[in-house]
């Protein structure tokens, strides 16, 4: 995960292969072989394997079509595509985020002491908030017309201070990635649960927790939020300094300083990002469950994960689209949702989620393979 | 080649979209299904619960739908969706904690779906549900009241303590009452206040908290456990200590619990155990798939009932007359 000195070819998905439009050789095939591998290279293979997965289970699970599923899966889809957004800036760097179920936990916990209207003193009397920041009468703001924008914005503060904590120990100490944010997602975990002593927070205002309900339809909250925040990402990613920079440290730290790109700046950024859209997935995580919760998300890392290498991201970094990170969370949904439609134990379930990512890991091998063959 | 792919993509699921949701209205059999949304198995109680549950709604021919949380509240919810969009007749759910309990509840309120809601109770009443919760003050009051008794025989003071559970579950509560209703009733017995150990339910830190209490209060004689989960953990830290001992023993530590699991059973047998008080899990059972069938029956879709459970507690004087009532007695003469 650590940004290395090692030199490698630039990759399909890449804004270097963009820019120079790269030739790419071929070997000669049969048709059959040179229209799998086609597939098999596509950008849009996942979507592909996903089509085809539902126009198999289809006649299995009639229902899957049912308009209440449809909901369903959208809604499940929203927070977890907010989250991996998130996560994808921080992957295309060669780097990880440990920390976002932390900073989610957090957000919600902060979020929830300024909004709520009312606390229970059975329950939080032992929490050192208690009579500061959390009363019988609620939080900071409980009851106030201000409480929902303050305690929105002062979650999204939550996530870019732990997102620049990140970024500034991987940029500036050289840190790996890997314990900066195990040791983020330690640490404020175990504040989330302190500060509330494992208690839930309830009583948020009515306006928070519309967020995530359906306003009409399947349109909701959630996913106004998520589709602005892909849209935004997809910019910032295709069409800005800042999206360039990325690929190009992800590809190789070293080089990319020595041609004059800000690395410290951009990987702090990119974990701010991160941070940013963490928190922002705890505001749909927390306004559907109607409660700040100190373990909120503590069971998501993998599915975060899971889903940005199904969709094509390469651990290995330098390569990634946020078109591809929609797929692969697309996916990672209809599969939970198909499963958990099959009637399957939980056991089975979680063993097909992780057999299904083990398979797109060796898949982004074999892609790699293949280009490299390729040039 | 782009407006072609994204022409062909729409096409795949908007094709699929008109056949199966425009005419697809499933036959629906005539069997009742039932979903039974657990956030986990990791007690011997929550084992036995999923055992009395999935059996006595076999027994009497409905189809179970099973889905286990993994102790994660968004995804309980988001199977109980899953389930309520399968046509279930019913959800019964043993959920994360009394908060989320009553997000879900609300969720299969808004889907006309009938819940309920198994032992552990919602923290408010603001949606309709079946709760079928054992009466946890009561039966913890019955086995502190056992155990306040044998202290008295000893003719001096002793020194409390309570493991509290996550007082975020009503159960929880209601036990931790119980204990304190006793503490309130013979002030003149304790030698201090109790000692509050937090256990959030979790044998490691239940283990780190017990340690800690015993260090900076080891003259604790006087302990209850709002789980009987946790004997392990109590035996392991009280061992080094030679406070692991037979009732009677001059360092036997007096010992009460709540559950009535196997290992309780199995320490009354022993008699390291003084008193545990027991919920009557078959008949939780079956109390909620009566309300349950009669609501579906009725065709009421938000169904609003709370039974208790009155419980008793089993302890070294009525070991002989009632552990064939306790569940987990019968399980562990069953192991035997």
């Amino acid at each position: 995960m650590k940004q290395t000195l090692v030199r490698k070819e630039p990759e399909k998905g890449s804004s270097a292969v963009q820019e120079a439009g790269m030739p790419q050789g071929r070997l000669l095939l049969s048709p059959q072989v040179n229209v799998a591998k086609r597939i098999l290279m596509s950008e849009y293979f996942v979507l592909y394997l996903t089509i085809l997965y539902i126009l198999i289970l289809t006649p299995i699970i009639p229902r899957l079509w049912h308009p209440m599923n449809i909901r369903n899966i959208l809604s499940n889809m929203w927070p977890l595509l907010v989250v991996a957004i998130g996560q994808t800036f921080v992957l295309i760097l060669a780097g990880i985020d440990l920390s976002q179920t932390s900073v989610m936990a957090m957000s919600s916990v902060v979020g929830a002491v300024v909004m709520t209207s009312s606390a229970d003193p059975i329950l939080f009397t032992k929490s050192p908030l208690w009579g500061v920041f959390l009363t019988e009468q609620g939080g900071l703001l409980g009851g106030s017309p201000w409480a929902l924008p303050v305690g929105i914005l002062a979650m999204l503060a939550v996530g870019l201070i732990i997102g620049f904590l990140n970024g500034f120990s991987v940029a500036y100490f050289r840190m790996p990635p890997f314990i900066v944010t195990l040791v983020s997602m330690m640490l404020f975990s175990a504040m989330a649960i302190f500060l509330t002593k494992s208690e839930n927070i309830r009583y948020l205002p009515e306006a928070y927790l519309r967020i995530s309900k359906s306003w009409f339809s399947v349109i909701s909250g959630a996913m106004i939020i998520a589709i602005i925040l892909a849209i935004v990402a997809h910019i910032l990613l295709t069409r800005t300094l800042f999206g360039k920079r990325l690929y190009a440290v992800g590809i190789n730290t070293t080089a990319s300083q020595i041609s004059g790109v800000p690395a410290r700046r951009t990987i702090i950024t990119a974990y701010m990002v991160s941070g940013l859209c963490a928190s922002i997935a705890a505001v749909l995580y927390s306004s559907r469950l109607e409660m700040g919760r100190p373990t909120l998300g503590s069971t998501l890392f993998i599915d975060i994960v899971g889903a940005n290498i199904i969709g094509g991201i390469s651990l290995a970094g330098g390569k990634g689209k946020i078109t591809w990170t929609i797929f692969g969370v697309f996916f990672f949904i209809i599969l939970a949702n198909s499963l958990n439609m099959l009637n399957l134990s939980f056991y089975i379930i979680d063993m097909v989620k992780g057999s299904v990512i083990l398979i797109a890991a060796l898949l982004d091998v074999a892609r790699n393979r293949i280009r490299k063959a390729q040039m | 080649m782009r407006k072609l792919t994204v022409l062909f993509v729409v096409l795949c699921l908007l094709v699929p979209t008109l056949l199966f949701s425009a005419g697809g209205k499933e036959a629906k059999d005539d069997q009742i299904t039932i979903a039974f949304c657990f956030q986990d198995l990791e007690t011997e109680f929550w084992v036995a619960g999923h055992k009395a549950i999935t059996e006595t709604l076999r027994e009497n021919g409905i189809k179970v739908i099973e889905k286990n949380a993994n102790e994660d509240a968004n995804r309980q919810l988001e199977q109980v969706k899953d389930v309520i969009t399968q046509g279930v007749d019913g959800v019964i759910i043993i959920p994360q904690d009394g908060e989320s309990a009553v997000t879900i509840a609300k969720a299969c309120n808004e889907a006309g779906v009938p819940i309920g809601i198994f032992n552990r109770p919602p923290s408010d009443k603001s949606a309709k549900n079946l709760v079928v919760v054992a009466d946890n003050e009561v039966i913890a009051e019955a086995a502190v009241e056992h155990m306040a008794q044998e202290a008295m025989k000893l003719g001096r003071k002793v020194y409390p303590a309570i493991m509290v559970g996550d007082l975020g579950d009503p159960n929880a509560v209601g036990r931790r009452q119980g204990f304190m209703n006793v503490m309130a009733k013979y002030p003149d017995l304790w030698a201090h206040a109790p000692v509050e150990i937090p256990t959030k339910w979790d044998a490691n830190v239940a283990l780190a908290n017990l340690q800690s209490a015993m260090q900076a209060n080891p003259k604790i004689d006087f302990l209850f456990t709002s789980s009987d989960f946790l004997f392990p953990v109590i035996k392991s830290v009280l061992a080094p200590l030679g406070k692991w001992q037979l009732v009677g023993h001059p360092n036997h530590v007096i010992l009460g619990g709540l559950d009535g699991d196997v290992t309780a059973a199995q320490l009354l047998e022993e008699k390291y155990l003084d008193a545990t008080g027991v919920q009557n899990l078959f008949y939780e059972a079956d109390l909620m798939l009566e309300a349950m069938l009669a609501a579906i029956k009725n065709g009421e879709k938000t169904p609003d009932k709370w039974m208790d459970d009155p419980g008793f507690a089993l302890t070294q004087a009525n070991l002989d007359t009632r552990a064939e009532e306790m569940w987990g007695w019968v399980l562990y003469k069953e192991k035997k």
